[in-house]
């Protein structure tokens, strides 16, 4: 878990991973009302282009999240998050996430960090490239 | 050619619609907590509140969305419209006749947490289009905010 007193530029946060299966997107789909049929229908995915279903994009932001809290901790503030969609994460694949800070200051009796993440599938495709800021109590 | 037509142009920084969430259900962090954590087990400080009260009670995961299925306003009948998907038609305008709509990019800044309780008022504008030549030939890309 992340200790506001040990943060230094350049660590690299516990990496993230799911896989990309319908049993993962169906239980998002049924709590975000999310039920596009480029999410689980292959025909449809075709249609549009794309080679097989994809996960859907506030399920890629929710894991970065996840990702956060699992480090930072019940305590941390997630002040903010971004994500830059760049490839699918397509059915059949795999997904790792990770991050690395840029950045820590000291601002109004909070530690805060500032985050590059990104996603890689495991073909090595870049998923998605991102950045969150983290406040810890001091 | 272009996506971009000058009724859509007269629409940037209109609110294209206000939504107002029902009262925020613990059951319905639990279940998004869970969804998103899958197949891990959801952190303790989304459903133990014995647990959560050292840290002021039980908050929403922050990517949490209130308005999914169902809103106070609007209503399901008034407009008929998806709560996940953003067209022009709702505010008057011929939507673009395009193949797929495809989410790129998310900027969340995020101020107080959600709490059980809570009802959540937010605001959709069109704030740009811009176009550009993609995989699939050209792309339309509308950022809301």
């Amino acid at each position: 878990m992340g200790d506001p007193r040990t943060l230094a530029v350049g660590d690299e946060i516990p990496a993230f991973s799911r896989e990309g299966t319908v049993h993962h997107w169906n239980r998002f789909a049924a709590v975000n009302y999310e039920f596009a049929g480029h999410h689980w229908d292959d025909d449809v995915a075709r249609h549009e282009g794309f080679p097989a279903p994809f996960a859907m994009a506030p399920l890629l932001h929710a894991y970065l999240h996840a990702m956060l809290r699992q480090w930072a901790g019940p305590s941390a503030r997630i002040a903010a998050v971004g994500i830059r969609l760049r490839s699918p994460f397509l059915k059949g694949c795999s997904m790792t996430a990770g991050g690395r800070i840029t950045a820590v200051r000291t601002k109004a009796g909070e530690t805060v960090a500032e985050l590059e993440l990104w996603m890689d599938d495991d073909t090595g495709a870049r998923l998605s490239t991102g950045t969150a800021t983290v406040a810890f109590p001091s | 050619m272009s996506w971009i037509t000058d009724e859509m142009r007269g629409i940037v920084g209109k609110v294209m619609r206000e939504a107002v969430s029902h009262p925020i259900a613990l059951s319905d962090i639990r279940k998004w907590a869970m969804a998103v954590y899958w197949p891990e087990p959801l952190p303790r400080q989304y459903w133990d509140e014995d647990y959560a009260a050292q840290f002021g009670g039980i908050v929403a995961p922050e990517d949490f969305n209130p308005f999914a299925w169902m809103a106070a306003k609007p209503t399901p009948d008034d407009p008929p419209v998806s709560m996940s998907a953003f067209r022009e038609s709702e505010l008057g305008v011929e939507t673009p006749d395009y193949k797929a709509i495809l989410l790129t990019e998310i900027r969340a800044r995020h101020g107080a947490p959600m709490r059980p309780g809570d009802v959540i008022r937010c605001v959709w504008k069109i704030s740009d289009y811009m176009e550009r030549e993609g995989r699939m030939g050209l792309m339309l890309y509308t950022t809301l905010s």
